[in-house]
């Protein structure tokens, strides 16, 4: 287990490892893993055909294992990491999937996050949503700060 | 691709997310049954790996190799991957990693039967 900080337990945040994030960081190692091993087989095999789009099938494989990463990691850092990882994964997948409609010639060859994830049933798309919110979810509650989410259950 | 073979590793999966997400919704963790159900399908994928790949080796079918091979790999690591991840919170979010392993099987093998086919894995 990770080092967990010594703060007090009233304003620490929770794990994002645990409960929904369980499922979600499972759901994050497996779109790792196939972006990434999608990305090394085609760079590896025929990066001539569609550099673009396979440089950005192994950018988002980088996103995705950091994201994983950050995610089953419970300490304020990977927290940070986290948010920013999923952030970055949010825009991409909405720059790509808008760039791969307006200029369809950029990508003869599809990435993962060609069609707003459309060869993924939009899971891409759906993901860094859910993401963001189970961090925010999980967040320290701010001190003083009036936030409207609930304390855990 | 062995057609009866692929479907059966499918039905197995589909058996086993079916088991895992009855577990879900009783809240009950799983037992020494559904991890020998999940024993089996991996051996499956294991004959599924040595069999396309002797296929694969003794045929001069036009078609990505790497990412069968690739697919077929993957196939093998995800219902182990998800046992230890899954299993290593005793509670209903680590059974929903289980349902989550096996519910993206038929994914796989799909997948390996489309590469075979010729096709690549997005769209054109």
């Amino acid at each position: 287990m990770p080092d967990a900080p010594d703060s007090p337990a009233a304003t620490r945040p929770r794990s994002t490892s645990h409960g929904f994030g369980r499922v979600l960081v499972a759901v994050y190692g497996l779109f790792a893993l196939s972006a990434t091993a999608r990305a090394v087989v085609q760079i590896a095999t025929k990066f001539h055909v569609a550099p673009v789009a396979y440089l950005l099938s192994a950018f988002s494989g980088v996103v995705y294992i950091v994201a994983t990463i950050a995610l089953a990691r419970d300490t304020p850092r990977a927290r940070q990491v986290a948010g920013v990882a999923i952030t970055v994964e949010l825009v991409g997948v909405v720059a790509v999937g808008l760039a791969s409609q307006l200029h369809p010639s950029w990508f003869p060859d599809a990435a993962v996050w060609t069609g707003f994830g459309s060869g993924y049933g939009f899971v891409p798309l759906v993901l860094p949503v859910v993401g963001l919110w189970w961090l925010r979810h999980t967040r320290a509650p701010s001190v003083g700060g009036g936030g409207p989410t609930s304390a855990p259950s | 691709m062995t057609g009866p073979y692929a479907t059966a590793i499918i039905v197995v999966a589909l058996v086993l997310a079916a088991w895992t997400t009855v577990l879900l919704v009783l809240n009950r963790r799983p037992g020494v049954a559904l991890l020998v159900g999940a024993g089996v399908l991996e051996l499956m994928l294991v004959g599924f790996l040595v069999g396309g790949v002797v296929q694969m080796v003794t045929t001069h079918h036009v078609m990505p190799r790497a990412v069968f091979v690739g697919y077929l790999l993957a196939a093998l690591i995800i219902p182990p991957a998800g046992f230890v991840w899954g299993l290593g919170e005793r509670s209903r979010s680590g059974t929903a990693v289980l349902a989550v392993a096996f519910l993206i099987m038929p994914i796989m093998v799909i997948r390996v039967q489309q590469v075979w086919a010729g096709g690549h894995a997005g769209r054109p």
